[in-house]
């Protein structure tokens, strides 16, 4: 034991006091009732997060507990019915029809020709002018009216030179220029940082999307290259499209979901 | 050098504690309170407020653990091997490194998110941004969570390591477990380490101090040693090498010489080879251990000859035991002195000395002439030199008598005083006499001093001094004195006869009883004064006005008793219509009278003199945040 262990050497030498087990038992069964005061005294925030803790250690405590219990009794096992299995009564019913079949694929062709993709968010709330573009008095007398600042998150590419400054109706500051999105794969459930290479699609208006506004819904082109994706011809991927899936102004950062 | 304040590093929280901490704090200490109709401006600043707030907390605290804990390069080179066995060099300086990023993180994530909220137009977007702000520099905390882990096992760790001050005299002691390190140190200083038979009882350094020639020594026990080769030493072994390697120190061999440790003396003599490296410029003795079991000279002749290599390489061999104790004093000053004459030796070699050196000078005086001056020794010295070597019978001390007489001695030290009467010696003299204190007029030089006084006062006497003067006195003064004769005499029959009364109950005082007027005229007519016709005097009128109310009246029908006739006097008029014509001059009388007192009413004061000023709004219940239940009342 090293030098200055001073509380265990006096134990190992002259052992415990004589009630020491007894008051520790009694302290740690009291425990109880100190735990439920604290809890029912309690007030404001600090009552708010102790009752969030204690909320997951009972929901802990309890499935522990009902593990322990379906040891001991027995229950039916519904994995062993095979996936497809049908009732005796449906049994002699044939499967879809032909005709069923084919007005599917009708309908999927349609789609294809409309240009409706696929993607996570179908239906997007569209953002006003009002709510993307500032109006920003310029002149003399601050009377010019003419020019817009952008206040959402937007992409300008490498090469992006402002306008002269006299012309340059859009302004896009530089605080809410983004070049990197979080990019989730949506099978493998894994999350990169990639690099952004042009917004493709505003859903609210062609108006944001030739600006390179990034807001909820934008489908954007990410470069893909650190994921290592080839074709099936033995062509490197690099450039895929993702949907923004947050409102990137709120959160500072953009989260996407690769289009697969 | 930072060598002890390895017990000043404060703690380090772990991950989840540290957040909350943090969380907590910049929920009390920054504003609470903001609504949408704020100016934005307003707003803006709020929150930003909060990301930097936190940020700072996190770096200041990171910021403070990172300088907490001693660089392995500034420390003195033992504490960094020291700490390198212990803790692992590489994980160490890793998990501070982890932390260091962690705080660049944090603060990179506080300035995106800062500017961001620049560009914030609503009260919702600014909400937002700082929890994901926040939200981020805590998740960059959690991720640092073994980090934390790691680096509070290592302070706990690292503030109980025994004060080892590399730079004193040492002794170390090193050898095989179980020959007797630890009882050798038990023995010679107040350490307490354990002693058990089994090997590697001592598992890291323990220090233990002594004392020796006025100075203070430091002894240092390692754990055992094993003879292989060092990539293969475990931790504890570890810890006695680095002892071995840096401590400046004299060094103990302690070898088993009764072989009870498990290891012949072969297999020691073969450790002894391999760390020999070690034992370069340090004083080295050979401490051969359990001689009260086996002695060398009981040993074989190859044991021996183990032995007598030692002696011919000159290298000191002490038999000692430390269940008896022999040899262990002999060793300890051995030790001491050679390690003394080391360090005056390398100073002497080193370049501060001659710094020292050349403000020195010792004079030597020469000679004047050919007298010969020796040094001066007084007689009685030299015939007590004389005694003690010879060995004298002394005189008879008391002891010698207490011894002889045993239970009859009885303490006597009057009989050693020197009176002039020498009969006297055995009177018991008084402490206390007449109300004085014996003690307080002892004087050696009494006797002198009253033949002095005596020659004095003859003089004195003779010159007239003392004779009377009755003459000088004129009638005033002896009427004066007549009259002074006769106060007193007055005064001690007073206290007299006032001692003599017999009061039952308690002594009330003079101004409480009542005086009555017959007393007060004899007394006053008594000492000399013209007391009649004193109808209208004062007190007579008061004790007739008294009279008046205390006496009872017959009661008469015809006159209804009113409080006001019973009250107060027939002649006295109330204050309130005294000094008044008419009923016009008494309205404005109290008209006046309202008048003045309508101001003091209406502010609720109780009369003229009522100065206090109320604190309406007492400023802690009506500043700061409003926590539940606590500015309601004092």
């Amino acid at each position: 034991m090293p030098q200055n262990e001073h509380i265990e050497l006096h134990r190992k030498r002259h052992g415990y006091r004589l009630d020491h087990h007894e008051k520790k038992r009694k302290k740690e069964s009291r425990e109880a009732h100190a735990r439920s005061h604290k809890a029912r005294k309690l007030i404001g925030l600090k009552a708010k997060l102790y009752h969030k803790q204690r909320h997951s250690e009972k929901i802990q405590m309890k499935k522990t507990l009902k593990m322990h219990e379906q040891r001991k009794t027995k229950q039916k096992n519904d994995e062993k019915t095979p996936e497809g299995a049908v009732p005796a009564y449906l049994l002699d019913r044939e499967g879809q029809s032909r005709a069923k079949v084919l007005s599917n694929m009708i309908k999927q062709k349609r789609k294809e020709k409309a240009g409706k993709w696929e993607v996570p968010l179908p239906k997007v709330r569209a953002q006003g002018e009002t709510e993307v573009l500032k109006v920003i008095k310029t002149g003399k007398r601050q009377k010019k009216a003419w020019k817009r600042m952008v206040t959402k998150v937007c992409f300008v590419g490498d090469g992006f030179t402002r306008k002269p400054p006299k012309y340059e109706r859009f302004i896009r500051p530089m605080g809410l220029r983004f070049k990197k999105a979080h990019v989730t794969h949506p099978e493998l459930k894994a999350t990169f940082c990639l690099p952004i290479l042009g917004v493709k699609k505003n859903p609210s208006s062609p108006l944001y999307t030739a600006l390179g506004v990034i807001t909820k819904g934008t489908v954007v082109e990410v470069n893909v290259s650190e994921l290592g994706l080839v074709t099936q011809g033995g062509k490197v991927i690099w450039g895929k499209y993702a949907q923004v899936t947050n409102n990137p102004e709120n959160d500072g950062c953009i989260n996407a979901v690769l289009l697969v | 050098m930072a060598l002890y304040n390895f017990k000043k590093i404060m703690v380090v929280p772990t991950a989840k504690d540290f957040i909350d901490i943090t969380l907590s704090k910049t929920q009390r200490k920054t504003p609470t309170v903001v609504h949408k109709h704020y100016q934005i401006h307003r707003i803006r600043h709020f929150y930003m407020r909060k990301v930097k707030f936190t940020q700072q907390s996190y770096h200041d605290r990171l910021t403070q653990i990172l300088t907490d804990f001693p660089k392995l390069d500034d420390i003195h080179p033992f504490y960094a091997d020291l700490m390198n066995v212990l803790y692992d060099k590489d994980h160490y300086k890793l998990a501070l490194g982890q932390i260091n990023i962690a705080k660049n993180l944090i603060d990179n994530v506080a300035k995106d998110y800062v500017r961001l909220m620049k560009y914030g137009d609503s009260l919702y977007r600014c909400k937002q941004l700082k929890r994901a702000a926040l939200g981020r520099m805590c998740t960059i905390l959690k991720r640092q969570k073994s980090s934390l882990e790691y680096l509070e096992q290592v302070r706990q760790h690292l503030s109980r390591l025994p004060s080892i001050d590399p730079n004193t005299r040492t002794l170390l002691l090193c050898g095989y477990p179980n020959v007797g390190k630890s009882s050798f140190i038990n023995k010679v200083t107040r350490a307490d380490v354990d002693v058990q038979p089994y090997a590697f009882t001592t598992k890291s350094l323990f220090v233990g101090h002594m004392d020796y020639r006025y100075l203070r020594w430091q002894v240092v026990d390692t754990p055992g040693i094993l003879d292989h080769p060092l990539e293969d030493r475990n931790t504890i072994e570890m810890q006695a090498i680095t002892a071995l390697a840096h401590l400046r120190a004299a060094v103990l061999y302690v070898m088993d010489v009764s072989e009870q440790c498990g290891h012949n003396l072969q297999q020691q003599l073969e450790l002894f080879n391999s760390i020999r490296p070690l034992f370069a410029n340090k004083p080295l003795i050979i401490v051969a251990n359990k001689c009260d079991v086996k002695k060398i000279s009981e040993l074989s002749e190859e044991d021996q000859k183990i032995f007598a290599d030692f002696t011919t390489e000159e290298i000191l061999v002490v038999e000692t035991s430390t269940l008896t104790e022999e040899g262990v004093m002999q060793v300890k000053t051995e030790a001491c002195d050679r390690l003394l004459a080391h360090r005056v030796d390398t100073k002497m070699k080193g370049k501060k000395v001659h710094d020292v050196l050349n403000r020195l000078h010792l004079a030597m005086p020469s000679k004047r002439d050919e007298k010969p001056r020796p040094p001066f020794i007084p007689e009685g010295a030299l015939i007590r030199k004389k005694a003690m070597e010879v060995d004298e019978p002394k005189r008879k001390l008391e002891r010698d008598l207490e011894v002889e007489l045993g239970d009859d001695y009885i303490l006597d030290l009057q009989k050693y005083w020197d009176l002039m009467n020498e009969e006297e010696k055995n009177d018991r003299i008084p402490e206390v006499w007449q109300g004085h204190n014996i003690a307080d007029y002892i004087d050696p030089e009494i006797m002198k001093k009253l033949e002095l006084l005596e020659k004095e006062e003859e003089l004195k006497e003779r010159a007239g001094e003392y004779d009377s003067e009755e003459e000088s006195e004129d009638e005033e003064m002896q009427e004066i004195r007549v009259l002074a004769k006769q106060i007193r005499e007055k005064k001690f029959l007073k206290i007299v006869e006032s001692k003599d009364k017999d009061i039952h109950g308690p002594r009330m005082p003079r101004t409480a009883t009542k005086v009555e007027r017959k007393k007060l005229e004899k007394e006053m007519g008594g000492l000399g004064l013209d007391m009649d016709n004193k109808d209208d005097s004062h007190y007579a009128e008061q004790a007739r006005r008294s009279r008046s109310i205390t006496k009872k009246r017959k009661r008469e029908v015809s006159v209804v008793p009113t409080s006001k006739t019973r009250s107060q006097s027939a002649s006295r008029l109330p204050r309130d219509q005294s000094g008044v014509r008419d009923p016009k001059m008494a309205r404005m009388g109290r008209k006046m009278m309202k008048k003045s007192q309508k101001d003091m009413n209406r502010q609720g004061k109780k009369g003229e003199a009522d100065r206090h000023v109320f604190d309406l709004k007492p400023k802690h219940l009506f500043s700061g945040k409003r926590t539940s239940g606590t500015h309601d009342y004092r």
